[in-house]
């Protein structure tokens, strides 16, 4: 039971606490130029969160025997080596390869995978560095879908995913900004702007309640008690949560 | 079309039309990440073009002589660019530690950032092997000459975002933003106006 609910701990931690693209900041660049499409953003993440988990694996197996001084080499080629199955695997649907283009080669230097590696597979149980990567990945994925949406709803009126229409808004004119280059950085910063909104809520919700007994991890903790520091004194009407 | 205006259109074409960073999006963790202060996106902007375009020529030279006449390059091309670049950046930090205390108190602490740096695979891969140079409706035949041209232009036009966005973003520390944009969200809204500016470049060229 006990082991259970810390692989699930594992997993979910992906999720918010520690979401690749809006708590850590790495992996930006395949997130915004792939979000212009619902249908790309799920090849993509499936390719992500193969590569995340294959590779977690196999650096969590081999981390007794890796050298500390090439262990950033070896785990480049293991990665490589998965981001060449998905490369080949990719290939048998031509119009999704064309689309992702350089991208599946630049999972490779996706920052998310080698930070995982080596902040956190490079020492870690087997079964712990697999949920790792799976939970890093499906947070990337959804943040990934939820960008997607957005932008293709709001910017082309419609969800279109395999030839299939989904949803259509029916209207005409459409703020096509948000499918074209500065859509992207518009949709993250709204994002990120309602992330940071929330999070401080929550921070001075669980302030005015004394602080919480198992702070969450590392860096996340303390920028949210600096956050909260340099903000006004935690307000008094929460008091009653 | 001769052959130097096809080269500046080339040149062109991938330092501003295709921006790397503002129409492609491609190597943006550097990009917020040293664009905090003009010093070191300058220091930056050195070390990726110097490493990029040594790069691309490199691994020119690998796809030509060694991949392609041994036919695996269609699933030895990850592995083989991405350790071109991670050994040459070892490689160039070397030698400019032992020829140039100066430049590498510059540069140094920049080298080993490049390695993860996007850019520089993209670059080597689009210039070198077939299948995923970027539309820019110039005539494109992976000569070794094009592919340098191809990635100083994508390198210049990496300095050039990058740097001017290093100053916008010293202004912006100063300026009264609204309270949850502050920092990365009110960064990403300069770099969408920044971006909508560079899509008129594709109008000026007519590629």
């Amino acid at each position: 039971m006990e082991e259970k609910r810390t692989l699930w701990g594992e997993f979910s931690k992906g999720l918010i606490t520690t979401n690749p693209l809006f708590v850590l900041m790495v992996g930006l660049c395949s997130a915004l130029a792939i979000s212009t499409r619902v249908e790309s953003c799920i090849f993509m993440g499936l390719a992500v969160i193969f590569v995340l988990t294959c590779s977690n694996v196999i650096i969590s197996l081999i981390r007794n025997f890796i050298p500390d001084q090439i262990r950033i080499p070896i785990y480049i080629v293991v990665i490589a080596s998965f981001v060449t199955i998905v490369d080949l695997t990719l290939k048998t649907i031509p119009a999704v390869y064309e689309r992702l283009g350089v991208w599946i080669p630049l999972i490779v230097v996706n920052c998310i995978i080698l930070a995982r590696a080596e902040g956190y597979a490079s020492d870690a149980k087997v079964s712990h560095a697999a949920m790792d990567g799976l939970g890093i990945g499906v947070g990337y994925t959804s943040v990934l879908l939820i960008m997607s949406v957005f932008r293709e709803l709001f910017g082309s009126g419609k969800i279109v995913i395999f030839n299939k229409t989904l949803i259509n808004l029916g209207i005409k004119n459409m703020p096509v900004i948000l499918i074209l280059f500065p859509g992207a950085f518009i949709t993250y910063a709204l994002l990120s702007a309602l992330l940071a909104w929330y999070q401080e809520r929550k921070t001075t919700i669980e302030i005015s309640r004394e602080l919480p007994e198992g702070l969450p991890e590392g860096a996340y903790a303390y920028e949210t008690l600096r956050q909260s520091g340099r903000s006004s004194a935690p307000p008094v009407e929460t008091k009653e949560q | 079309m001769n052959e130097g205006w096809r080269f500046f259109l080339l040149f062109f074409g991938s330092a501003l039309v295709a921006n790397i960073l503002l129409i492609r999006f491609i190597a943006l963790c550097p990009f917020f990440g040293v664009s905090n202060s003009l010093e070191t996106s300058l220091g930056m902007s050195i070390s990726v073009i110097f490493v990029m375009v040594m790069a691309s020529s490199v691994s020119w030279v690998a796809w030509n002589y060694v991949l392609e006449p041994l036919h695996v390059g269609e699933f030895l091309y990850i592995p083989t660019f991405i350790l071109i670049i991670a050994s040459l950046v070892q490689f160039v930090e070397m030698v400019i530690k032992k020829s140039s205390p100066p430049l590498y108190r510059a540069m140094g602490i920049y080298l080993p950032l490049i390695t993860t740096n996007c850019a520089v695979l993209a670059a080597a891969t689009e210039s070198v092997k077939p299948g995923f140079f970027t539309k820019l409706n110039i005539a494109y035949s992976y000569g070794f000459i094009e592919s340098v041209v191809y990635t100083l232009g994508v390198a210049v036009g990496f300095s050039l975002v990058l740097i001017i966005f290093a100053a916008l973003r010293e202004r912006l520390d100063m300026a009264p933003v609204p309270k949850y944009f502050k920092g990365i969200p009110i960064a990403f809204i300069t770099a969408a106006l920044f971006s909508l500016a560079f899509m008129g470049f594709a109008g000026m060229f007519s590629l």
